[in-house]
Parts: structure tokens; sequence; C-alpha cells
């Protein structure tokens, strides 16, 4: 583990370096409080750290004060820190715990001692990082879809929201596509539903590999997909469409019982043609289209039009804007 | 004088004391003792100008500095006399830091050749 030693006193810095170094630690060391806040607040810099009170520029606790500051702002891993002090009296020791450090050790150490207290370190350190780990997966399955790990619906509505937002605000252009399987029941009533499961992710990884990496794709309904492709060329809509529309289609998918062709209905819609909408509108919209799609045949695209009605309404809209 | 200085003298570098803090690492207590000679000197004279000077927030900041060093090196008496110094200049007791630094010199007078020793004790 890699440990950060902060002393001005070149003497003591030597001796806990090679202490330390025996004990198993990688050591890092420097001359002053400033130098360690650097260090300490890199984002792979040491989470372990045993600093001297008295230092040069900064000293032990104000150390301590601009780590925990920069962990709240940016809520980087936690770094436990031990105050190494000749400080013994216990309003010292309250003003160095209310700064931030987590211990503290007089001066001069015993190796044991130093030992003993760096352990309880590294165990509070491994529990907060399986406590970090827990609570990103936890924040993995509140926003992603658990069997095709794409976005799930809550969330790739309200990414929609926020591009719709940030388009209409930039003058910009976002194609929103909700794609939906072809005869997917009939693959789960013939093959079964772990067939149907490989057929989903497969999907959800093509498409997921087909959008460039500020567009998002999430899974919608059952075998629905919706894909929103942020600051677009308009002209380039139906190209795009069609794009995804082969991805699907072009290669059967391999699955345990053999390969299974499938093909995909896309509704499409720009942003820009519809003025400002809320995102149920244009998701009622593009699923309108979506079932033309399918009237029309399946494996194709349709796109949302706006009415002449909308249409006009979105000109006057404009004019008064500007 | 020489019974204070013979007092000192008995309380100064106990070698089995240091071996014991470095683990018996003597290369480390080597590279230590070398560290000390060479900062030591450097120290003394910057304090001892301080107090000339009547500096007394430099005053604080080098004896602190040597009274760690003192510790570390295992020098009891020294690193007393040298904590009575920085908490005299810390309080700004102008009038009493001279005489503790007197003190303090008494203290450390003959580390050095004694340290010096040691180390040759330590190679062997």
């Amino acid at each position: 583990m890699r440990i950060l030693v902060a002393d001005d006193e070149h003497l003591s810095r030597r001796l806990l370096e090679r202490t330390l170094e025996r004990a198993g630690y990688e050591v890092m060391a420097v001359e002053n409080g400033r130098l360690a806040v650097e260090q300490l607040n890199r984002p792979d810099g040491p989470r372990l750290a045993l600093l001297d009170w008295v230092m040069p520029e900064l000293d032990g606790p104000g150390v301590c004060r601009a780590v925990r500051r920069q962990q709240e702002q940016r809520e980087q891993s936690y770094v436990y820190i031990v105050l190494l002090t000749s400080k013994e009296s216990k309003e010292d020791i309250v003003t160095g715990l209310e700064s931030g450090a987590d211990d503290y050790l007089t001066k001069p150490f015993d190796v044991d001692e130093l030992k003993a207290r760096l352990r309880t370190g590294e165990r509070i350190l491994h529990l907060e990082g399986r406590l970090v780990e827990a609570r990103e997966m936890m924040r993995f399955k509140a926003t992603h879809d658990a069997l095709t790990s794409i976005w799930n619906r809550g969330v790739i509505v309200d990414l929609l929201g926020r591009e719709l937002a940030r388009s209409q605000r930039e003058s910009g252009c976002t194609i929103v596509l909700l794609g939906d399987i072809d005869h997917f029941k009939s693959i789960n009533d013939t093959h079964g539903h772990l067939v149907g499961d490989e057929v989903l992710k497969e999907i959800a990884r093509r498409l997921l590999l087909s959008i460039r990496s500020y567009d998002f794709v999430g899974r919608y309904g059952g075998e629905e997909f919706l894909m929103v492709l942020n600051n677009c060329n308009p002209q380039s809509v139906e190209a795009r469409a069609e794009e995804f529309r082969k991805v699907v289609n072009s290669q059967p998918i391999q699955t345990a019982i053999g390969t299974v062709q499938v093909s995909m209905s896309l509704g499409v819609l720009l942003s820009s043609d519809w003025g400002v909408r809320p995102v149920e509108e244009l998701l009622y919209e593009v699923d309108a289209a979506l079932y033309a799609a399918k009237a029309a045949g399946r494996n194709c695209v349709r796109m949302a039009k706006p009415s002449a009605d909308v249409r006009l309404a979105i000109k006057e809209t404009v004019q008064r804007l500007r | 004088m020489d019974k204070a200085h013979s007092v000192s003298q008995a309380s100064r570098v106990n070698l089995p004391e240091l071996l014991s803090r470095v683990d018996n690492d003597r290369e480390l207590l080597l590279d230590l003792l070398t560290i000390f000679k060479e900062e030591f000197p450097r120290l003394l004279q910057t304090l001892h100008d301080a107090v000339a000077l009547q500096d007394m927030k430099q005053t604080s900041v080098v004896s602190h500095t040597l009274k760690g060093m003192l510790l570390n090196m295992a020098i009891p008496r020294a690193a007393t006399a040298a904590a009575l110094l920085e908490r005299l200049a810390q309080e700004e007791t102008k009038t009493s830091v001279p005489e503790a630094f007197a003190a303090f010199e008494m203290e450390v007078q003959g580390l050095l050749p004694e340290m010096e020793s040691c180390m040759g004790e330590v190679a062997r």
C-alpha cells in the first residue's frame, strides 16, 4: 500500500521512510504541507498519510482541512490521515482531530505502535473501498437494465429530456429513435425466453456499438430500445436510422439453439421539426411513427412529421422569438 | 559547570536505545547519524542568530526542529532544553530566552564528537 510521509525535518523523514518501507509500504516522502496536499488531492494519490504537525508553508492540520475540503467537493476516495506530533496537550489533540485527522501519534514514535495504527487505517480504507464498491453497484443497478446493461427506461427518458433542452438552448438538433424487435413474441414462443434474452442482449450490444460516445441508448420497454443522438445534422437522419435497422438485421444472432434472424422497425423524429414540446409528447409522436413502420410491413423506418397545423404554429413561434 | 556537563554527558547518545528504535538496522542508523552530523551545526547556528536578534518566531521554529531531531536520536535532556526554548519563544518571554539557549548549548556541547564515535561503533 502507498503511504505519504510529510515532514520538513530530514532526519525524521528518513527514519519514517525506511521504517515504513521495511513494514511493506510504498513510501512517498515530501518536505512540506503544500506538496502533501498536491499529492493527496491527486485522483491516484496515496490513501494513507502520515503528517508532521509543524511544517513550513502549510502545517499538518492545514493539510487535513485542505484534503477533506477537496474530498467533499469531488467525491474522492477517503484519505486516512495520522498526525505525528510532539504536542501532547488535550487542546492540541482536539485541534488536530477537528481539522480532519483520523489519528495522532506522539514523537518519538514507537515502531510497533506506528505499524498498529497504520494497520487500523488500512482496515478502515479497506472497509471504505467495499462500501464504495457496493454503492457503485447499487448506482449501476438503479440506472441500468439488468438484462442488457444499457440505460434503463427512467434514465434514458431523463437523458432525452436533458438533450432536448440542450439542443433547444443551442439551436441544435437531436435525433430520437424508437426501435422495436419484429415478432419478438414468436422468438420467445418458439425458442424459449432464454433465447429471447440472448437476442435482447445482442441487439443492445449492437446498438451500443453503433452510437457515438456522447449518444445514448436505453431499453425503453420489453423489446423496445430508445436511442438519443445529440447534436446531429438533420440531413443525416434517415441514413442514421437505416444504419440502426441494418445493424440489427444484417447478421443473424448466435444463440444457444443456433442462429436467429431478427429485424427491427424504427420510428424516428428530429427535435428541430417539433419546436418546444414536452418529452412525453415527442415520445408519443415517435411511438406513432414506430407503429407506422410496423403497419408498413416491419423491418423499416418511418419519420414522425408534424402536421401542417403544427408546422405553422412552430413557424409563428420562431418568428415571434426573433 | 563541570558537574552540569558531566550530568548531561551521562544521558546522551544511548546506542542500544537507538538501535532498538531502528530495529537494529545499522545502515539506517548510519544514515541518521550522518544527517544529524550535517544538519545539527547549521541549525544550531541559525538558532544562535535568531536568539541574538530576538527573533522569537524563528527561535521557536528552529528549536522545535532541533527538539524533534534530538528526540529521534534518543537524547532526551537536550530535547527537553530545546522544548523549553521553544515554549519561551512562543510565549515571547524574551528575557528568559538567552538563558534557556545557554542551557541548551551546554546540553549539546561535545555532542558531535560523541556522534562520530557512535558512527564508528555502528559501522564496525
